[in-house]
This record gives structure tokens, C-alpha cells and sequence, in this order.
């Protein structure tokens, strides 16, 4: 294992670095991914392109759309007050990544081009229906990030081009989200399936308006609940209805038997987590709407 | 009975905390030596093979790499405790995916990691004996073909792919099934769990001009590394000196020789020393964790709840060595009888041969496994008759006076208290409060193991006192409680004693840090030492005052008599001026526990020497739909004895408790094929802290006659009673019983599911 370390102090001479490189560099955020890859000898880089002195990467803007830089860590997430309401499914999938350490200095950016179907914050992000800035030699260009991953550890990310910030609209009025993941232990757990919901009722606080469910760990990439979302847009929100909705995710979701658990099992936990996480939403909504 | 004292019995603050809170210990992670290499072991993929053909010479021209050594470079020795059967690195046959192939020694870690990938392994894979079941299958491949013509301990019942058969007969089991009422059979089974030990094993050896190697290493048992490795050396044990720096954490998987041949053989090869450390992977596919095992028991009871008889057979996955596995088969049977009076037994434990790593002894070895089926089953047992649990088990449990189940003669029995207690505690009259919660008890008994132990006890010339003791203390504070007897008995304070410890060459003779029997026996040995001394310092004190003996008495430091007075440092000034110094040399050995021979066969381990008894409660709740478990309380009443430092004894508990629920809830080294699945600490999963409830102790003192004040063994204990006691509450919560382990949240949820379909 051995690398060039590189430390650019501009946005442009990171580009720069990234362009002369290509396929044989790559950019260095938190490093809690990409350290432990090239340990374990799965990635091999030959340039390793530190962000750590480029400006403008870790910018949380909360003015109209909503903005994260690339270099935002998870711990900023976390304690970021703009969060603590009805973003609330932030923080929840930031707070349960890791431990401390990690949380400390593991980035937005890293966790959405690691690309892991278990990432719980693009879980979170996807429900936001995110989208992705990116900036290469030929400029800036924006991808939505539903859609990024196309298979584990893999996204539509040129060799050239480095993650810059992810971006969603403002929420709706009568909206709340929430998080929630299963795994084998309550820290330091790699989520064998997590759900999050962003959801707004109508006015009478009765039906969905509008909604967006994401699943992680049960399919090769994040992924979107579609036809759950489908089936409620309009229902009132009874238990009844909610199960359904599980019900139907768990039929859409695409699972692997793996250590961590068997495909079975992680199906009935979308069926279980869909309607708890949307019970979570509804109840946020109440209450700050009351 | 009570005691008035000064020092034991109280919770004095451990004497090695200062340094390991502060980060100033030395461990043997942190050794180093001017010059130093750095080793590495190259592993077999393959968990079965023939060795064609290993091709170092790349990986010999390589920069800063000084050796490769593989089997011809080594001694032809097969070494090993009860059967010897295991070589330093393979010769032709490869045995697990993990067996060492070939060491390297190089001028940085990342010189003897290429090295590793520099070498070319060439073997033609063989049908692999994936796990007992396939060993003991008809015309099942042998994983030792030679097996009858190896070196063993002649009492081993030794049978092709078996390395041992303990067996305990009492009585008439098919008579004891004709009394019985009701006849219960039930099939458990458990995974492998590593110890989980913080510091790595590691070691860094030393040659010097007299042909003498030096390791230091983090064994539990420097004596027995040093026999083992003058054995792969070849030489007189004599030539081999084992030092402990320090240990961060062992609980059994430090017994056995893990880096310290490789260290010194490559440090002779290379005449400088070298260090050899294992990696987390290496940990999780290359040690010595806890045997997987299935065990059967068959219990007949009457209606009224009477234990008549129990035929019992636990099966242990010894791995590809029979390693520590014939004497914990052996334990197995103690403890398949449970703490219960049953007439009748018939009790097997099995060691078997496969193609995996030598599982070896953790905490309690054979005690989780074993307890977790036959506490399972008594509360099987109790709901089929419609009894109470915490009923069924006071009616059967064994009390003072009785036999244990090879005829031992039981005393000290703080059974009943511990259950009362833990009951009480736990609040088990509400033991089902409402759905979806409910509490587990679980009750077990323990040994506090033998062996013998030195210590050389010598006053410095200030009055301080230097313990010197072939023991490691391997962070259980056993020698601070070791300390707390000395400076007890010799009427002086902790703050006085220094230990030296845990080298071959120096310290006297110990058995070793395992067994529980640390704080034990060398607290007993360090009495020995103080009556010895004692002698010696009254004679002095006599002549120097001018005082008879017996008008003599030792307090606080000094020898007091007839309004005369002087200090044990002035004393020791005095010796070493005319008597060579005030010094003590304090053995003991724990008496032979007389059992009956002719209940037993094939048994490395008949009797429980001054046994402990405990019980675990815990309060949980079930989610009906993830299956996921919280732990609301958590109970543990255990009988000590004499709580020699409560303090230390409640940490060992709370740690023991920690253990026992990684076992019991999220732990196991998955296997496919003879490979491990989860050779990393992301997927191996130990609990943190917020998986472990507040542990609350209760400690129970029916003192023994034997242990120091009345002590017994404490260490290992606490690890053996969770995973029966969350199976219990996990059954009392949902109806569900599972008997896999570890009782995994997808386990419960999918059986829940299949109760309801």
C-alpha cells in the first residue's frame, strides 16, 4: 500500500489533480471509507487527493433550498439546529452511523459516493429527493441522486470529477420525516435495512398528500419505494393503510441473504419499519401543527 | 462467620489501575527492542489440502525481508497438551483456513506483508470435514489420518475423528426414565465466540550469546509456554525464558503458544529480535475461540417436578486440533449435570476433529454451552408440568452435604441464596407483566481450579514489602486481591507491597492465570509465605529487644511487645546485614477433591475443586415484529465465598455479564465451507455499550475452607449463566423458545412468525 498524498488549497487545483489523475486517484474526505478499502487492499489508488485544505466544501445553507457540502461531517449534521425539526430524519441518520470517532470526521460526500446500500444518511438524502453537484474540468453539472449508485461501491461519478454538495428543496408546509434501521446491535452497527419517509398531509391532517419513502440495505443501491409511495398518495393514514404500504415495500425491495442477515428477514423489516417510520411522521406533523 | 479485617474484604482500588487509566502500562503489544523485525505468518486459504509445493524465493529477494522459514526449516515436532498432533508450521497437509504455512521476518511491517503476498502456495484441495456431524458420519474423511499412532494423555478415549469421550455414569439412566412421570428430550446448539480480548496476542523474541531465547509475551501461562516452546525448540526449558509485560485481556485465548514460536524461531534465523502480532482477521480465523457445540439432553421428572434421570451428550467442534478440547469435554459433563440432584446419569462430552481452527478454551470453557441447554430445558420442563421455574430448581437443586454428580462431597452451597435473591431482585413474582415482557432465571456452579502456586515474599530494608509471583496478573485484579491477603496477614498496608511477576527465569512457579484460581492460590501461597515470615521476623525481633516471642506481636508495620517496638524495615536492615535479608518462599497446592473413579472414564477434569454456585435473572422485552430484545435489568447473585475486594469482583461480574450477552444476543464466527464469513470487527459483533444494561450484583458468602479467608474463584462465572437466563426471559416474554445461539432479533422475529402462521 503506498500513495501519493496530494493537499490542494483550491476547489480548482483539487479539479486539476483529479483530471491528471484519473482512474489511478482519488479524493480523500473523512477517509473512514476509503482508508479502510485500501487497507483491506480492495482499492489500490496510486494519488490520494486530500479536500481537507480546499475551501468552500463544508457549507450547510439553509436559505431556500437546502445545501450540504461535501466535507459536511456527520457530527455537524447532527448538532446543525436547522435539523432538529422537521429534518429531522437527518439527524437520526447521521447520529446511529459509526462511533464518535468516525462521526467526527466521516463526510456527506464520502458516505453518497462510497456508495453503500446501507449509507443511512443517502437513505435519508434519497427521501429528500436530493440532487448532486459536481464539478469537473468541463464545469459544473447537476445529478439526481436517485439514481447515482447503479451497484454497490459503484455511481455514475466520472474519474474526473469531484462531489461538491447535496441540495433539496425546502420542505412543504404539514411535512415531517423520520429515520429508522435495524441492525444486530443499538452503535457501531452497519444498518441490515433502514427506512425514511418524508411525508405532508393535507390540510385537514388526515391524508397523504405527498410522500417519499427510501430503503437501504435491500437492494444493490438505495432505493426508492415507489409503489408504497403510489399506494398512499391520497389515503388517509390508518394503521391499516400504513401496513399496506410496508407490505408493498417489502414487495418491491430487492434483498440479498448475506452474514449480517437472510433476505427474508430483511423484507419483513421494511414491511415493519415503513409504517413505524410514517406513524413517526404523522405524529411530528400533529404535534407541531397543533 | 464473621472476620474482623483490616484489608480484605474491602473494595481497595486495583494496584495496576493507575497505570492503565493513565495509559502508562506497559503491554506486550508495546514491546519493542533496538533492531527490532517485524513478523508475519503467511495462512492457508484452503481449509483442506495437500501442500504440493511452497515457493518463497520471490518473497526472499524482496527489500528489507531477512527470513522466510516454512517447515523444513523448523524442527519435526509435534507438540500439543493432551494429544500431541499440531506442528509450528504445515508440512503436507493443511488442516484449517488459517493454518500458519510459512513466517516471514522483515525491517517494517509493510516488508513482511509483501513478503507474505510474495510467496507462491501450491495444494490440491481435499474434502473438507465441515462440522461434527460430518466428522462423525459414517466413512468420514479422518482429519488426522495418523491419529492412533499419536502421543496422548493415556486417559483420553480417543476414536478416529473423536480426540476424547468423557463420560460420568451414576446409577441406572433407563432405570430413573421408568420412575419418571414425564420425559423431556431437547436439542440445543451454539456457535464459536472469540474472547474479544482488547490486545491482540503478540510476542517479540530475543537470542542472546548463551543460546537463551527470551519472549515477551502476553500468555496467561508463561510456565506452560515455556515447556511448549522448549519442546518445538528442542531444547532444555532452562534456555527459554518467558517474560509477561502485561496482558490487555485473555479469558482463555492466551493459554495456549500463539506468537511466541514463531518470534523465536525467526529470531534465531535472523539473529535479531522480532516481533510477531496478530491482525483481527488472523484473531477471528486463527485462534482459539470457544468450541460451537450441540448438545442433547434427555431428562425424566416426575409430576410433581423430581429429577429421576438425565442422559446428556454435548458434542464439542474441536477444530483441526484436539488442543484444550479433551479436558473441556470432560468439564462439559460437570456441567450437563447442572447444580441438581439427579440419581441417574449417563453424561458424554465428545471432542471432534474438523477442518477449522482449534477452538479452545474462553471464560468458563464448556460452561455457557453446556448450561444453556440444561437451563433451557428445566424451564421447558417446568412449563410442561405447569410449575414455577424458580420451584422447579429449589426442589432439585443441590445442598450441603451432597453429592455433586462423581460423588464429590458438596460444601459451601449458597445455591438457594442466590436464587432467593436474584429472584427477589428481579422481581419475579410479576415475571409476565404484560406481553411482549418477562424475566429468566438461570442457575449454574463452577470450579475454582487447582494447580499450584509460589511466591517468594521479601521485606525491603524500608519496610515495604516485594511479592514475587510466577502468576500475570491479566487484569482482573487478582494479584491486588492476591496483595490484599498479604498485607492483611502481615499487618501491613496495600500501599507497601510491589509485585513482581510472571517471569520464568525469576519469579517461582505458578499454574498459570486461568480457572479462576488466581487470587486463590496465590493468596493462599502468599499465607504460607507470611507464616514463614513471620517466624523469622519474631526470632529477630526477640533477639534485637530482648523480648520472648510470645510476648511479641506484629502490627502496622512493626513487632510490638512489653512497651518495646521496632519496624520490620529496621528488621530487614538488620537481616540483610547479618542474615541475608528477610525473605519467604509460600506454596500452595489445592487439596485433591476426593470423587468416586468408577463413575468416570475418559475424564481429564472429575471433580469442582471449592465449586462456586450462581444465579442470573434477567427483565426484557421482545418487539413483537423486529424480534429486537431490550434488557431492562439484569441480576447476578453470586456465591464468592469471601468477597476478598467487592469492587473488583462486581467489575468481574459486569464484564462476565457483557460476555455472556454478546454470546447470548449478537456473537458468533460464521463458517461457510471452512471459512469465516465475518474475519472483521464490523461483522463480528460484540456488544457496546449501549447493548449492555446496568449489571447489578449481589454477592453471596458461604465461605469455603480452603480459599483465602474463604474465597473461591470469581473470574469466570458470571459468563457462563446469560445466555440460559435471556433464553428463559425471552420465552417468558413471547412463548418462543429458541434454542440456537446466539438469539439473534432475525431468530425471534421469524419464529414469532411461524408461531403465528
Amino acid at each position: 500500500m503506498t500513495f501519493d498524498y496530494h493537499e490542494p488549497t483550491s476547489l480548482r487545483e483539487a479539479i486539476e489533480l483529479g483530471a491528471r489523475f484519473g482512474v489511478d486517484g482519488r479524493f480523500l474526505a473523512g477517509g473512514t471509507d476509503l482508508m479502510v478499502q485500501i487497507h483491506r487492499g480492495r482499492l489500490n489508488p496510486r494519488h490520494v487527493v486530500s479536500l481537507q485544505c480546499v475551501p468552500g466544501l463544508d457549507a450547510i445553507e439553509v436559505d431556500g433550498a437546502i445545501s450540504l457540502g461535501a466535507r459536511v461531517t456527520h457530527r455537524r449534521i447532527e448538532t446543525t439546529t436547522d435539523f432538529q425539526g422537521a429534518l429531522r430524519a437527518l439527524v437520526e441518520g447521521a447520529e446511529v452511523v459509526g462511533g464518535h470517532q468516525v462521526r467526527n470526521v466521516a463526510t456527506v460526500g464520502g458516505n453518497i459516493v462510497n456508495a453503500s446500500p446501507a449509507a443511512d444518511v443517502v437513505v435519508v438524502l434519497l427521501a429528500l429527493e436530493a440532487r448532486l453537484t459536481s464539478l469537473g474540468p468541463a464545469g459544473e453539472r447537476t445529478i439526481a441522486l436517485d439514481g447515482f449508485g447503479t451497484a454497490p461501491g459503484v455511481t455514475v461519478l466520472r474519474p474526473n470529477e469531484l462531489l461538491t454538495r447535496a441540495s433539496f428543496p425546502r420542505l412543504a408546509p404539514r411535512t415531517a420525516t423520520a429515520f429508522l434501521k435495524a441492525g444486530r446491535r443499538r452503535a457501531m452497527e452497519i444498518s441490515i435495512a433502514c427506512v425514511a419517509a418524508r411525508l405532508t398531509l393535507d390540510a385537514a391532517l388526515e391524508r397523504c398528500q405527498d410522500v417519499r419513502i427510501a430503503l437501504g440495505a435491500v437492494a444493490p443501491t438505495a432505493m426508492r419505494a415507489r409503489s408504497a409511495e403510489r399506494y398512499l398518495e391520497g389515503r388517509p393514514l390508518t394503521d391499516e393503510v400504513t401496513r399496506e404500504a410496508g407490505r408493498i415495500a417489502a414487495t418491491e425491495c430487492r434483498p440479498i441473504g448475506d452474514v449480517r442477515a437472510s433476505a427474508r428477514y430483511r423484507a419483513l423489516l421494511v414491511a415493519t419499519l415503513v409504517p413505524r417510520v410514517l406513524a413517526r411522521c404523522l405524529e411530528r406533523i400533529r404535534f407541531h401543527t397543533s | 462467620m464473621t472476620q474482623v479485617t483490616r484489608i480484605v474484604g474491602r473494595s481497595v482500588p486495583r494496584m495496576d489501575a493507575p497505570g492503565k487509566v493513565t495509559g502508562t502500562a506497559l503491554y506486550a503489544a508495546d514491546f519493542a527492542l533496538p533492531g527490532m523485525l517485524y513478523g508475519r505468518v503467511l495462512r492457508s486459504h484452503e481449509p483442506h489440502a495437500r501442500l504440493v509445493r511452497l515457493d518463497t524465493s520471490r518473497a526472499a529477494r524482496l527489500p528489507g525481508v531477512r527470513a522466510v522459514i516454512t517447515a523444513p526449516d523448523v524442527p519435526d515436532v509435534r507438540y500439543g497438551g493432551s494429544v500431541k498432533d499440531e506442528r509450528v508450521l504445515a508440512r503436507d497437509r493443511i488442516r484449517f483456513a488459517g493454518q500458519p504455512l510459512a513466517a516471514v521476518a522483515a525491517t517494517s511491517p509493510d516488508a513482511a506483508a509483501a513478503a507474505l503476498a510474495a510467496i507462491e502456495v501450491v495444494c490440491e484441495p481435499l474434502v473438507p470435514v465441515l462440522d461434527v456431524a460430518a466428522a462423525l458420519a459414517p466413512g468420514a474423511p479422518l482429519v488426522h489420518e495418523a491419529w492412533a499412532s499419536y502421543t496422548a494423555l493415556p486417559i483420553l478415549h480417543r476414536d478416529r475423528n473423536v480426540c476424547n469421550r468423557a463420560r460420568i455414569v451414576v446409577g441406572d439412566v433407563e432405570r430413573g426414565f421408568v420412575e419418571a412421570d414425564r420425559i423431556f428430550e431437547n436439542r440445543f446448539t451454539t456457535s464459536s465466540v472469540h474472547q474479544g480480548y482488547t490486545e491482540p496476542r503478540a510476542a517479540v523474541a530475543q537470542w542472546d550469546s548463551s543460546g537463551l531465547v527470551t519472549v515477551w509475551s502476553n500468555t496467561q501461562l508463561p510456565f506452560e509456554i515455556q515447556t511448549t516452546l522448549a519442546e518445538i525448540l528442542q531444547l532444555p526449558p532452562s534456555k527459554v525464558r518467558i517474560i509477561v509485560p502485561g496482558i490487555g485481556g485473555g479469558f482463555g485465548g492466551k493459554l495456549r503458544i500463539g506468537m511466541e514460536h514463531f518470534a523465536a524461531l525467526l529470531a534465531m534465523r535472523t539473529g535479531r529480535p522480532v516481533k510477531v502480532m496478530t491482525t483481527s482477521e488472523e484473531e477471528l480465523t486463527a485462534a482459539y475461540p470457544r468450541q460451537p457445540a450441540i448438545v442433547e439432553v434427555k431428562t425424566g421428572v416426575t409430576n410433581d417436578g423430581r429429577l429421576t434421570a438425565r442422559e446428556a451428550r454435548l458434542w464439542f467442534d474441536t477444530g483441526a486440533f484436539a488442543g484444550s478440547g479433551p479436558g473441556v469435554a470432560s468439564v462439559a459433563t460437570l456441567m450437563l449435570a447442572g447444580p441438581y440432584r439427579i440419581p441417574n446419569l449417563l453424561l458424554e462430552g465428545f471432542a471432534v476433529y474438523t477442518n477449522k481452527t482449534n477452538f479452545g478454551s474462553f471464560r468458563a470453557p464448556s460452561g455457557p454451552q453446556a448450561n444453556f441447554a440444561v437451563e433451557s430445558q428445566m424451564d421447558i420442563i417446568a412449563d410442561a408440568l405447569g410449575l414455577d421455574p424458580l420451584e422447579l430448581r429449589l426442589k432439585n437443586i443441590v445442598r450441603e452435604g451432597e453429592e455433586g454428580p462423581t460423588g464429590q462431597v458438596l460444601t459451601a452451597v449458597g445455591l438457594e441464596e442466590c436464587l432467593r435473591r436474584a429472584a427477589d431482585a428481579i422481581g419475579w413474582r410479576d415475571r409476565r407483566p404484560r406481553a411482549g415482557r418477562g424475566k429468566g432465571i438461570a442457575c449454574g456452579w463452577w470450579t475454582t481450579t487447582g494447580g499450584s502456586s509460589g511466591v517468594y515474599v521479601k521485606i525491603n530494608p524500608d519496610g515495604t514489602v516485594a511479592l514475587n509471583t510466577g502468576a500475570a496478573e491479566i487484569g482482573t485484579a487478582a494479584l491486588t486481591g492476591a496483595a490484599q491477603v498479604l498485607a492483611e496477614d502481615l499487618g501491613v498496608q496495600l500501599a507497601d507491597i510491589n509485585v513482581v511477576s510472571a517471569d520464568t527465569l525469576s519469579t517461582p512457579y505458578d499454574f498459570g492465570a486461568q480457572g479462576s484460581r488466581t487470587a486463590f492460590a496465590v493468596g493462599n501461597a502468599c499465607r504460607a509465605a507470611v507464616a514463614d515470615l513471620k517466624r523469622q521476623i519474631l526470632a529477630l525481633a526477640s533477639k534485637h529487644l530482648g523480648v520472648e516471642e510470645h510476648a511479641l506481636a506484629l502490627r502496622e508495620g512493626s513487632v510490638v511487645g512489653e512497651g518495646k517496638r521496632t519496624t520490620l524495615g529496621e528488621l530487614a536492615r538488620i537481616s540483610q546485614a547479618s542474615g541475608g535479608g528477610l525473605i519467604a518462599h509460600g506454596t500452595f497446592v489445592a487439596p485433591p477433591t476426593p470423587y468416586d473413579a468408577k463413575r468416570v472414564e475418559g475424564h481429564v477434569y472429575p471433580a469442582f475443586h471449592s465449586p462456586s454456585f450462581h444465579a442470573h435473572a434477567a427483565d426484557l422485552s421482545v418487539d413483537a415484529e423486529t424480534g429486537e430484545i431490550t434488557i431492562h435489568r439484569y441480576v447476578v447473585a453470586q456465591d464468592v465465598g469471601f468477597a476478598v475486594n467487592p469492587a473488583a469482583i462486581e467489575g468481574q461480574i459486569e464484564g462476565g455479564v457483557a460476555q455472556g450477552l454478546g454470546q447470548a444476543l449478537s456473537e458468533e464466527i460464521v463458517y461457510e465451507n471452512g471459512r469465516v464469513l465475518n474475519a472483521n470487527l464490523t461483522d463480528y459483533k460484540m456488544p457496546t455499550t449501549l447493548d449492555v444494561p446496568r449489571v447489578e450484583s449481589i454477592l453471596v458468602q458461604h465461605p469455603t475452607l480452603v480459599g483465602p479467608f474463604g474465597a473461591k474463584g470469581v473470574g469466570e462465572p458470571p459468563n457462563i449463566e446469560p445466555p440460559a437466563a435471556i433464553a428463559n426471559a425471552v420465552a417468558s416474554a413471547t412463548g418462543v423458545r429458541i434454542t440456537t445461539l446466539p438469539i439473534t432479533a432475525e431468530k425471534v422475529a421469524l419464529a414469532l412468525r411461524a408461531r403465528a402462521t
